[in-house]
């Protein structure tokens, strides 16, 4: 009980702080970002550390026990090349930041700042998960069920042999489980994404630029989809009934040779003029993504280096199908806006050809909004693929994805609050994180 | 022989045991006193076994109750059918309150004559004779007679109905040809009096008829929703059903029942569905919202004891059955099953998997609580053994997969049994499906975990479940000497003259590696502390007309 | 006008056809229809078994014919049975003279719910008053607090308050439901911790919990203590977007020439944003509000799950995973009203409050 009060007290301050530092948006010396960015950075620690270990204090007098403070050190110990390598980045992309382009600009913007930096170090912890997480994420250990946060194993002292985090309610640690499902969900969320952008685009940039009926039947279909309740139509593909009857595989069939025929459509308008270098480009997609796209699609890559568990497939084909409208509409209401613009109307009459219009002077003009939506729709398929978890559909059993592993533990949340507020605090951060990169992004496209 | 409810006079050898282990302070007295009294002993003769005052420990049981008052249970309400096609205990439960029973499994393991003043059996366990209770009248004025008890056999046996579950437990009464009751099996001695005749012995025949869908309709009912039209002898009358919602029961006040002078106390009870996430249903209890729970698990048997409510436990008969298909390869090979029965220490799934609310399994299927048990020692667990076995067997690298349905304990047990095996160096992968999707396929998985609930005799089990012909064998187990020493033990009424035979059925199952069997689980049960009688039932049937409410 | 609402209702029409067709043929898939016929008939039925049930309820003819009957536009299928007793789809519901009619949504029949052993048309009818209900309290909670905090925000760029108010905006939608609601009933629903404990220790609460966790009770009667979780679970993921969109709309219009003009004439601050800033600052949230709605029903279904509130959503999930077919084709039937409705009300109003755009 004693655990929720100053995590919510936590939360205002965060909130507070982050308003704060806004203000000194005008100033933008680094100096104080970097200041100030640490400082949320190790307040926001607290919040989870104090939240986390306060209501471990009535625990269990036989066991070993970490303090707050020892379970804080230990995790940040824990995560140093999370913190190495956002140092690096962070060092290299503040020296260099005039040369990047918008993400350069992002440097300017604190809360783009502050975005990237919690999407960066989810991204890190994915990336080194292996160095990072204490135990095994679907080990169990006897004697540690529902343990409180510090709680040492039972027969050693050795190194890494406590649960940071505490145990959950089949004695697996906590802290390695949220580290690992961060690169669950980082693995499906953004590729995920990726290819509904990839689908949207491909689809919307034709349906905006010739209208006509074309444009009539896709917008139809786009919003068939659309008008399907997210929650029935999961409830219809992300069953194993259903992978059974390989629909899953034929939409994935569908769905995913979109990047290649957009990477190759995109080659070949622009170096339609150098045939050398467009057959080696155009060459090289057909023959990287037709090997990815038969691992993918079909787990049928000759060398076994791509593959996708039917399960993970139809999950991830269902969240591509939901996102691609959304995407759809907003490409071709762009494309709409922009296809009257002076530069298309110049380009038509140096004689260029359409697709060479669409993908190589509307497109990057439309890059803006649609990298700030690309943001905000990771985040939303993060929260997607939690809703999933929630209803128990396509969740691969002991998989430590956050939605799952929140489902599980909110049951006990009155009692064993580590549980679920671990992976829900990571969720939530993430999601943050990635609309605050959107803002920021935002902001500075709209000085451009 | 006067009954066949195996109340012996000796103490029970698994008693004794419990006894020993309540002086060494391992088990509590409820708890002793719950499962000495489900073996069948009398409340009295356990509690002298440990030397406590009966009075005492027994209060809250007895005392005639007080009448009045509203008790509002918390039950899935799934859509009605007619009785002898019930697939859940809940169906019943509801329908308890008009409907009633021949004989009544009670919480002590003993079986009560309802219906049935009280019945005979033969030596060799093939012809019964019921007597029925006498002014025992149906709702609508008719008296109950021996017409009614006849047209209900003929109901259970027909096989053409489709989800007759009854026609699984009359076997012995149904003619092979006709797939119909056999003529001449059910005789009408008199109006109060008929006589069964079985082709084949079987002991079961009494527990089969108190098993849940064996409830009693009037003699002109012929199928249909019994809820529409509630002719019944029982003290209540449904009020509404909204399936998946609502329902409520209340007292019949025109209605004459034969055992009013003890028991239906209440006025009125109400059911409420909040579906099956147990959080709701703490939510519910902690607004107020219901009185009492149909079962409580896990974890959440701790949190209905921390908001005050208060606990009933039993051990049951009920368990989960991690079991091998012996027509899937690997699983043929005896070795294969033998090994990584070996790794998997039962007492360790018990405790990761349920929490250490129940009994260590001996991998056969045969429990302490049933009356024929035979203590052939624990299993053996050795995860070194194992995997040398497993790999002399070929199979060393082999990917098992466990399958499991999406219940939270029934996968945390599976996720243990497959942590073990890794830790035993084999390689396991683990796959949970819905409900739906397991049912599709349950008896054909090659590696799984099944939920069997109890039935009052080991026999009952064995033969549903591992004989070759047996409706629900989903190990494809056949052997020949399994199947004659069943049918032996079936025909032997006396306990313990079955209870040898059963010690060499359960070694043969253990053997032969059929099945991991990790444990047995106590059920439980919260309500609130002003509703009394309503301890758990270890099949989960609620006699209503027990229950009643201190104001 | 009139020709545009037609048209829309048209692609309605259409929209809804497709729609239903698609859920049929999805949950008429064979391995589903033998579920259905395990959860109907019995969990542990044979395989003979399940044909025999699948036969005898008519689900063993073609599925095209099947979408007919339920549309109406071909005569419902009648068979004997064993037992020389007439069945069929229309005899079911209207007795022997019904034979070889045709009953579908075109006549007013929505077919017969298999999970709640009830008419589809009933129980939808019931459901949707019970998400009516919550919808309404949602909206009556959501719609002005989200554009009092977009207005107060975005009246004066850059200030303290724009900056914090965006901030609470942007962690309203970082929050899922199912993370708030669960967050809402630990905190404010539990008699053992959370605030409940604190307050009936000091002595100014006598019942057990603060809010109750549980919203069954709603279903006879809304109270301030059964309704207030869950209205203000949904509440909050979906105030935060509204209100970043308020927010920006009304940043823009605050630096208007018009709005500077009436700075210049001497109108006070508040007295322009009330006057001139206002209207022309709601115009794009409107848009949002409407579209917002059939996004709210995402919300609505996990919070009615959560909170075992029987309405729309939770029938929706009680139909799909009983794999409840007619159930979950009025559902798909009113989701589409739902979206397409509220984008037609959506662009009606946009040409309504905004005298540049005419429909057409």
């Amino acid at each position: 009980m004693a655990g929720a009060l100053p995590m919510l007290l936590g939360a205002f301050a965060a909130c507070a702080a982050v308003a704060l530092m806004t203000r000194g948006a005008g100033g933008a010396a680094h100096g104080l970002h970097r200041a100030a960015l640490a400082g949320v950075l190790a307040l926001g620690a607290w919040i989870l550390f104090d939240g986390l270990v306060l209501h471990g204090l009535a625990a269990d007098p036989d066991l070993e026990q970490l303090a707050r403070g020892q379970i804080a050190g230990r995790m940040i110990a824990r995560l140093w090349p999370v913190w190495a390598a956002l140092a690096l980045t962070f060092a290299v992309s503040l020296w260099y930041r005039r040369r990047l382009g918008l993400y350069g600009k992002l440097f300017d913007s604190p809360i783009g700042m502050i975005g990237f930096a919690l999407v960066m170090f989810w991204v890190f912890t994915a990336l080194f998960a292996d160095l990072i997480a204490t135990h095994d994420a679907i080990a169990q250990i006897s004697g540690m069920r529902n343990a409180p946060p510090g709680t040492a194993l039972p027969d050693s002292g050795a190194r890494g042999a406590f649960f940071l985090l505490g145990g959950d309610s089949q004695a697996r640690d906590v802290f390695s489980r949220m580290v690992m499902g961060a690169r669950d969900v980082l693995a499906i969320a953004p590729a995920a994404t990726t290819f509904a952008f990839m689908v949207g685009i491909t689809l919307g940039l034709p349906a905006g630029y010739y209208g006509g009926r074309l444009d009539a039947v896709l917008t139809f279909v786009a919003n068939l989809v659309l008008a399907f309740p997210v929650i029935l139509l999961f409830y219809l593909l992300v069953t194993p009934d259903i992978v059974a009857t390989g629909l899953p595989m034929w939409m994935a069939a569908v769905l995913f040779l979109f990047p290649v025929i957009f990477l190759c459509v995109l080659w070949n308008s622009r170096f339609a003029n150098e045939p050398g270098r467009r057959n080696l480009l155009v060459g090289v997609t057909l023959v990287a993504g037709l090997w990815i796209y038969s691992g993918l699609a079909f787990n049928a890559d000759p060398l076994g280096l791509w593959g996708m568990s039917p399960n993970m497939l139809n999950v991830f084909v269902a969240v591509v199908f939901v996102n691609a409208p959304t995407v759809f509409r907003i490409t071709r209401g762009l494309t709409l806006d922009l296809r009257s613009r002076d530069y298309v109307a110049a380009g038509q009459t140096r004689g260029e050809r359409p697709v060479y219009l669409m993908l190589w002077e509307i497109l990057p003009n439309a890059r803006g909004p649609l990298i700030v939506d690309f943001c905000l729709r990771i985040g939303y398929t993060t929260i997607l693929l939690g809703t999933l978890g929630f209803f128990g559909l396509g969740v691969s059993p002991e998989s430590p994805d956050w939605g799952s592993t929140i489902n599980q533990g909110r049951q006990l949340l009155t009692v064993h609050p580590h549980i679920a507020i671990a992976p829900a605090a990571a969720l939530m951060s993430l999601v943050l994180g990635l609309n605050l990169l959107a803002d920021g992004l935002r902001e500075e496209s709209l000085r451009d | 022989m006067r009954t066949i409810t195996e109340h012996q006079p000796a103490p029970h050898p698994a008693a004794l045991r419990y006894a020993a282990e309540y002086r060494d302070g391992r088990l509590g007295r409820r708890e002793f006193l719950t499962r000495a009294t489900a073996l069948g002993m009398g409340a009295g003769a356990a509690c002298g076994l440990i030397g406590v005052s009966a009075r005492g420990a027994l209060a809250q049981d007895h005392g005639a109750g007080t009448h009045g008052g509203t008790l509002r249970i918390q039950m899935d309400l799934k859509a009605m059918k007619e009785p002898r096609r019930f697939d859940w205990s809940e169906l019943a439960n509801f329908c308890r309150g008009w409907l009633e029973y021949l004989v009544e499994y009670n919480r002590d393991g003993t079986l009560r004559g309802m219906l049935l003043e009280d019945w005979e059996a033969s030596d060799d366990a093939s012809t019964y004779t019921l007597h029925l209770r006498r002014g025992v009248r149906w709702n609508n004025g008719d008296p109950f007679i021996a017409e009614d008890v006849a047209h209900n056999f003929a109901l259970w046996c027909d096989e053409s109905v489709a989800g007759n579950s009854m026609a699984t437990r009359m076997t012995p009464l149904i003619d092979p040809a006709t797939g119909r009751l056999r003529a001449g099996a059910v005789e009408i001695l008199d109006d109060h009096t008929l006589q069964l005749h079985l082709a084949t012995p079987s002991v079961a025949i009494i527990a089969d008829i108190s098993d849940y869908p064996a409830a009693v309709v009037h003699r002109s009912f012929n199928g249909g929703d019994p809820v529409e039209n509630p002719l019944g002898t029982g003290p209540f009358l449904p009020e509404h059903y909204d399936t998946g919602l609502r329902g409520a029961l209340v007292r019949n006040a025109g209605h004459d029942w034969w055992g009013s002078d003890a028991g239906a106390y209440l006025d009125r009870i109400e059911f409420v569905d909040l579906g099956t996430d147990p959080s709701s249903w703490l939510a519910a209890a902690e607004g107020g919202e219901i009185d009492m729970l149909y079962q409580t698990t896990g974890d959440f048997i701790d949190l209905f004891d921390a908001i005050g409510m208060s606990r009933s436990e039993t051990v049951t008969a009920a368990t989960l059955a991690v079991r091998f298909n012996q027509d899937s390869p690997p699983f043929d090979a005896r070795d294969v099953r033998r090994a990584i029965q070996m790794a998997v220490d039962n007492g360790v799934v018990l405790e990761l998997g349920y929490d250490d609310r129940g009994a260590p399994g001996e991998n056969h299927h045969v429990a302490p609580l049933h009356p024929e048990y035979a203590d052939i020692g624990p299993p053996r667990h050795d995860p070194e053994a194992a995997r040398e076995m497993l790999a002399s067997a070929g199979h060393g690298d082999t990917v098992f997969e466990l399958i499991s349905l999406d219940d939270s304990w029934q996968s945390a047990s599976c996720d243990a049994v497959a942590a073990q095996m890794r830790d035993a160096g084999m390689r396991v992968e683990r796959a949970i499906l819905p409900g739906a999707t397991f049912w599709n396929d349950w008896m054909a998985f090659p590696f799984s975990a099944t939920e069997w609930n109890m039935r009052p005799l080991g026999v009952q089990v064995l033969a549903l479940a591992y004989r070759t012909d047996g409706a629900w064998n989903e190990t494809a187990f056949s052997n020949a000497e399994f199947d004659a020493l069943l049918a032996e033990a079936n025909s032997l009424a006396d306990v313990d003259a079955r209870r040898a035979v059963m010690a060499r059925l359960q070694e043969i199952l253990r053997d032969e590696g059929v099945l991991i069997q990790p444990y047995w689980r106590a059920v439980f049960r919260h309500f609130r502390p002003h509703v009394r009688n309503a301890g758990i039932h270890p099949t989960f049937e609620m006699h209503l007309y027990k229950y009643w409410l201190e104001s | 006008m009139p020709g545009f609402v037609i048209r829309r209702l048209g692609t309605m029409l259409l929209t809804a056809l497709c729609l239903t067709f698609i859920v049929f043929a999805l949950t008429n898939m064979q391995p589903r229809l033998e579920t259905l016929a395990k959860t109907q008939g019995s969990a542990r039925m044979s395989d003979a078994e399940v044909q025999s049930w699948l036969a005898r309820e008519g689900f063993d003819r073609p599925m095209l014919e099947r979408y007919g009957e339920w549309l109406g536009v071909v005569p419902g299928w009648t068979r004997e049975q064993a037992d020389g007793t007439l069945r069929g789809r229309c005899i079911d519901r209207a007795g022997d003279a019904a034979a070889g009619t045709r009953c579908g949504v075109l006549q007013g029949y929505w077919g017969s719910s298999t999970r709640f052993n009830a008419e589809v048309g009933a129980v939808i009818g019931a459901r949707l008053g019970a998400t009516g209900m919550l919808m309404l309290w949602v909206v009556i909670v959501m719609v002005p607090s989200a554009l009092a905090i977009g207005v107060l925000a975005g009246m004066r760029e850059g200030s303290r308050t724009d900056r914090s108010l965006s901030t609470v905006s942007i962690v309203s939608t970082a929050t899922p439901e199912y993370v708030s609601g669960v967050i809402f009933i630990a905190l404010f629903a539990s008699s053992t911790f959370g605030l409940s404990p604190l307050l009936r220790e000091w002595g100014l609460m006598e019942a057990n919990t603060l809010f109750l966790g549980n919203a069954r009770s709603a279903m006879d009667r809304i109270t301030f203590w059964n309704f207030t979780l869950p209205v203000m679970t949904i509440a909050m993921y979906g105030m935060g977007y509204i209100a970043r969109m308020t927010r920006a709309s009304m940043a823009e219009v605050m630096t208007q020439q018009y709005i500077r003009t009436a700075r210049l004439k001497g109108a006070s601050f508040p007295a322009v944003v009330l006057r001139h800033a206002l209207r022309n600052a709601l115009i794009a949230p409107f848009t949002v509000i409407m579209l917002q709605f059939p996004w709210l029903l995402n919300g609505v279904v996990i919070v009615e799950v959560l909170f075992s509130y029987p309405g729309f959503g939770w029938a929706l999930v009680e139909g799909a995973s009983n794999n409840d077919i007619e159930l979950l084709l009025a559902c798909s039937v009113v989701a589409v009203i739902v979206v397409l409705a509220t984008q037609l009300i959506s662009d009606i109003g946009y040409a309504w409050l905004n005298p540049r755009i005419r429909v057409g």
